[in-house]
């Protein structure tokens, strides 16, 4: 059937309405106020000192679309699975998560965070799976006096300067990375060790972190290098420098789908048996374990988790996890379900739920019992953790990240 | 020298196996443009679907058979695709609407892909026999790879032999160097255009499966392969099968060996080559005969 | 590449010799309205509006080049990060004086837009596509690589910024709102001016047939250069507002998907019209950003089925329509 002109005409007169119409309808159906008049943050939860708290708005940031979605969606499981355990409660207080997509970028991240706390005026904040996200959005917080427990992100400078509002559940590229770095000088003694990882923050920062720890145990580095970001498909020619330097370990950090390639190819081109390989646990951790397949098998890495974990308070939460959502749980999972944990006990310290309080509890919290142990906030609110030397060995017909001891830090 | 050599085998062997399945999957983007005048961004996301027909179909180990089977079936969708992409745009006219339509067709397919097999990278093993090592010059080199180049070179071939040798390609040709022409001839020229923009999405997701076992497949993997294919059929030439193979070599190459002699500049040397290409030569190295700029 | 350009384009009337008291009075309604937001609309709302303003402006760059000039450009986020960097920098290390950060990143971007604009525009059509296409990408490189602009992490710790040599700083989004359409409104102006003057006559020129143009003796290298820094620039204002409201700036903001974006919002807007892809940038930026949630995350699905949809029914974009409706012995004798 031939669509008359006139009509396809008629119907694109208003369709050039339409947009217009709908952008002002979006605008104005959120008119709530002005945004001229000062300070507007009006929070429920008032500082009731009674035996009833006030229900309590959380915000939970994570990657609900792009590349990191996958972590986001252990994030979200984790941070339910703390709900579901205490009733739907954080300290006793009713919960309400109000969810946002953190996307892959700080171009979606920072509106998204802006949302949260302007917008669904939320009492707190968990998530965050990116540092670029996290650095973007932390003045934000920081000047809205609304706490954030980072549940994933690990640059270094997120909780630089020490703000009483921001807090994180998780790591720091560095620390991880340290771990690592006595045990490896000791099994390489007067051998030399190369250090390769992705040129951007995430990877300065982990190797960074190993050298700083490895030299300190008297090691000596063969050389580095850092591969162009998120583009890298080829690691031959690095390989083949790798191989050059008559280094006898290799330490490396890759996270996604460059840790895919990465331990595929070490794999295939030759190095795996020859050279053994060291890495932050990351190369070695969920949805990327199983991509990489046998390629993986025997890697050492360092981690503050693992599935494996032999501990009464480690096989519930495992027990728990896999009967809830059929996988077994990832150290994301874990550092959402701490995160959540961190924020009921410190609505149970200060006795109230808005913002102010949340964050004052959250430094009274002192030691929390985790699933990878028990952690604490150091001055800089990171977690003082244990961290784990784990090695990936087939389990019951599975690839795991098996735990060989804990390492001295 | 034989040092030399002996380094950067490796690297120039990578170079040619990723030029090869860019060559796979960029002529159909070429020949369209050529013929057609087509714009076609959502290329990449045919590409991309072949990769999940990998996904779905092989997954974790395959036998050389399923592999091949695979590939069929990736032929077979992205030959539909092709069609449903070709009616699409047969009424619209201008670079930019079609740039509007098959953009807007991409970020469809991607969420939806997204949406059905997760965001996760997803791993598509070489098939059974291929996935081992051998020695090429003394180094370990995975074996699919050169299987990678082989492929590539016969799809080469074949092509060259469709579009040279048979009344077919001749029509094609035809059609690339004056349209009109050919249709005052009599020939319906819909139907050539319809049946090289089938075969061209066709290759593109043969050319993504082919490609998974080194890229793997995930959300995102479309618009690097769509940028990687535009550079290729750019500095190539468009619309002329030669260009396309000297320009998956030429990409592939800056690619990998840009990275292991000059890693600081490795981020830019891909477009700076292009942009380098196209101001010396607009119309490409290689364009098609017939062709303006 | 001209010839198709043409078709999306809405046709302009000779020059706009003839301008209706009422199209001015309709953009004097718009601005009013869009001065009295920030007292009707919660913080939120606001800092959307601002972020549509920056990237309407951003939109509006890439229409005097593609549907003005012609020239189809995938490379207007240089110009917008330069001057997004520079703002961000001048606000980190210098001053946050709104005013001296929306002169030094407009100048930056001007100045590389000339630098490479030389080069550019040289070539036209497809060719030009994937040239400015290639510098959007070494752009993005750039700031990716440099340890100066964060690299991959981006820019943080902007303060926020101060209207008076000393002042307040402005941390309510209203306030940065005003400024923001200040910004907005000054580029718009000057890019509607330029479309008015002589030069854009020979912009238009150059779209409808560069051929005849030289036959007739006009040079038109210098007419493309001067449309591509004038772009440039006010790609260049766009960055600084975009930083004056978001205070972060990082690669991803120069990602090639942002040219995309904002080329297909002038195609969708209708190219060459101004006020058209002004919309479009608001349509873009609304599906992508903002009903994301109510689609279950899948934003980008929705924002794809608003193009081929548009591409259908709006052959001429959003304000190629509204041309429909004017009889047509008002419109000038020749157009297509």
């Amino acid at each position: 059937m031939r669509i008359r002109p006139s009509i396809v005409k008629q119907l694109g007169r208003r369709a050039s309405l339409v947009p217009a119409a709908v952008a002002v309808a979006l605008v104005l159906a959120s008119c709530g106020g002005s945004s001229v008049s000062g300070g507007g943050d009006d929070d429920g939860g008032g500082g009731d000192e009674g035996a009833a708290l006030d229900p309590v708005k959380i915000g939970l940031l994570v990657p609900l679309s792009g590349v990191y979605a996958a972590l986001g969606e252990d994030m979200q499981q984790g941070f339910q699975l703390y709900l579901d355990e205490n009733d739907g409660k954080l300290g006793g207080a009713e919960v309400e998560v109000v969810e946002a997509d953190e996307g892959e970028s700080p171009g979606t991240g920072v509106p998204a965070a802006t949302r949260l706390v302007t917008q669904d005026q939320v009492d707190a904040v968990a998530g965050i799976v990116s540092s670029a996200v996290a650095l973007g959005v932390k003045d934000l917080f920081v000047e809205s006096k609304v706490p954030l427990v980072v549940a994933n992100a690990g640059a270094n400078d997120v909780t630089a300067g020490g703000s009483p509002y921001i807090w994180r559940s998780s790591f720091t590229n560095g620390g991880v990375a340290a771990a690592l770095g006595a045990y490896v000088a000791e099994q390489v003694g007067d051998g030399s060790v190369y250090l390769i990882s992705a040129d951007y923050a995430a990877g300065a920062e982990s190797t960074g972190g190993f050298k700083e720890t490895f030299e300190a145990a008297g090691g000596t580095i063969a050389g580095e290098a850092f591969t162009p970001f998120g583009t890298t498909t080829d690691w031959q020619p690095y390989l083949q420098g790798i191989r050059a330097s008559g280094a006898s370990a290799v330490y490396t950090f890759y996270a996604g789908a460059e840790a895919v390639g990465f331990t595929t190819q070490y794999n295939q081109f030759g190095l795996k048996g020859e050279i053994p390989l060291y890495a932050a646990g990351f190369l070695t951790e969920g949805g990327v374990l199983e991509a990489s397949g046998e390629a993986a098998l025997g890697i050492q890495n360092s981690l503050h988790y693992s599935d494996q974990i032999d501990s009464e308070r480690n096989n519930a939460f495992v027990e728990a996890y896999v009967a809830a959502y059929d996988e077994v749980p990832t150290t994301y999972a874990v550092q959402a379900y701490d995160a959540a944990a961190a924020l009921g006990l410190a609505i149970e310290a200060a006795g109230a739920t808005d913002s102010e309080s949340i964050a004052q509890g959250l430094s009274e919290v002192g030691e929390i019992d985790s699933p990878r142990g028990t952690f604490s906030f150091d001055e800089n609110h990171d977690p003082v953790q244990p961290y784990y030397l784990r090695e990936v060995q087939e389990v019951d017909g599975v690839l795991a990240n098996v735990v060989l001891q804990e390492l001295e830090q | 020298m034989l040092d030399w050599f002996d380094a950067y085998t490796g690297t120039v062997l990578n170079g040619l196996a990723l030029a090869a399945v860019l060559f796979v999957i960029a002529v159909g983007l070429s020949l369209v443009f050529g013929t057609m005048d087509v714009l076609n961004l959502a290329h990449g996301s045919v590409s991309l679907v072949g990769a999940y027909v990998g996904v779905a179909m092989v997954g974790d180990s395959a036998s050389i058979a399923a592999f091949v089977a695979a590939v069929l079936v990736a032929s077979a969708i992205g030959l539909v695709l092709g069609g449903v992409l070709a009616a699409m745009t047969a009424k619209v006219s201008g670079h930019l609407r079609q740039a509007l339509l098959t953009l807007g067709v991409a970020l469809i397919a991607g969420d939806v892909l997204a949406e059905v097999f997760g965001s996760d990278v997803k791993r598509v093993r070489a098939p059974e026999g291929l996935d081992g090592s051998t020695e090429v010059l003394g180094t370990p080199y995975p074996v699919y790879r050169l299987v990678m180049v082989g492929v590539g070179l016969a799809v080469a071939v074949l092509l060259y032999l469709v579009l040279e040798r048979t009344r077919l390609g001749a029509i094609v040709r035809a059609t690339v160097a004056d349209r009109d022409m050919v249709e005052a001839v009599g020939i319906r020229t819909t139907l050539v255009l319809g049946g090289v923009f089938a075969g061209g999405a066709a290759l593109a997701a043969a050319g993504g499966l082919l490609a998974a076992p080194v890229l793997g497949a995930q959300p995102g993997l479309d618009d690097t392969i769509l940028l990687l294919a535009l550079v290729v059929i750019v500095i190539g030439g468009l619309g002329s099968l030669r260009g396309a193979l000297l320009g998956a070599v030429l990409v592939g190459q800056v690619q990998v060996l840009g990275v292991a002699l000059l890693p600081e500049l490795a981020s830019f040397m891909l477009f700076g080559a292009m942009g380098l290409v196209l101001l010396l030569r607009p119309a490409g190295l290689l364009p098609a005969p017939g062709r303006r700029a | 590449m001209s010839a198709d350009v043409q078709e999306v384009t809405a046709p302009l009337v000779g020059g706009s010799r003839r301008r209706p008291a009422w199209r001015l009075l309709a953009a004097g309604v718009v601005v009013v309205v869009l001065a009295l937001l920030p007292l009707m609309l919660a913080a939120y709302p606001i800092g959307l509006m601002s972020r549509i303003l920056a990237f309407a402006l951003l939109v509006l760059s890439v229409d005097l080049l593609t549907g003005v000039t012609g020239l189809p450009t995938l490379g207007q986020v240089a110009y917008f990060g330069t001057g997004a960097y520079t703002a961000g920098l001048v606000g980190v290390h210098v001053t946050s004086n709104a005013p001296a950060q929306l002169v030094a990143g407009t100048l930056a971007a001007a100045l590389v837009a000339l630098v490479t604009g030389a080069v550019v525009v040289r070539t036209s059509g497809i060719v030009f596509l994937m040239v400015t296409l290639a510098v959007g990408e070494l752009a993005h490189q750039a700031v990716d690589s440099l340890a100066f602009t964060g690299g991959t992490n981006g820019l943080v710790g902007i303060p926020p910024i101060t209207l008076l040599p000393g002042g307040e700083p402005l941390l309510l989004s209203g306030f940065v709102y005003w400024w923001v359409l200040v910004v907005f409104l000054l580029g718009a102006a000057v890019a509607a001016v330029v479309v008015a003057s002589p030069l854009g006559r020979s912009m238009r020129g150059v779209r409808d047939g560069e051929t005849r143009l030289r036959a007739l003796g006009q040079e038109t290298y210098p007419v493309k250069l001067s449309a591509f820094v004038v772009a440039g620039a006010l790609a260049g204002a766009a960055g600084t507002a975009w930083v004056a409201q978001a205070r972060f700036i990082s690669p991803g903001d120069l990602a090639f998907d942002v040219s995309a974006f904002a080329l297909l919002a002038v195609v969708l807007g209708g190219a060459g019209s101004l006020w058209g892809p002004v919309l479009g940038a608001a349509v873009v930026i609304v599906a992508r950003d903002e009903l994301s949630s109510y689609v279950g995350g899948l934003g980008s699905m929705l924002l794809g089925a608003i193009f081929v949809v548009a591409v259908y029914l709006l052959p001429r974009g959003i304000a190629g329509v509204a041309r429909v409706r004017r009889p047509a012995w008002t419109r000038s004798r020749g157009t297509a």
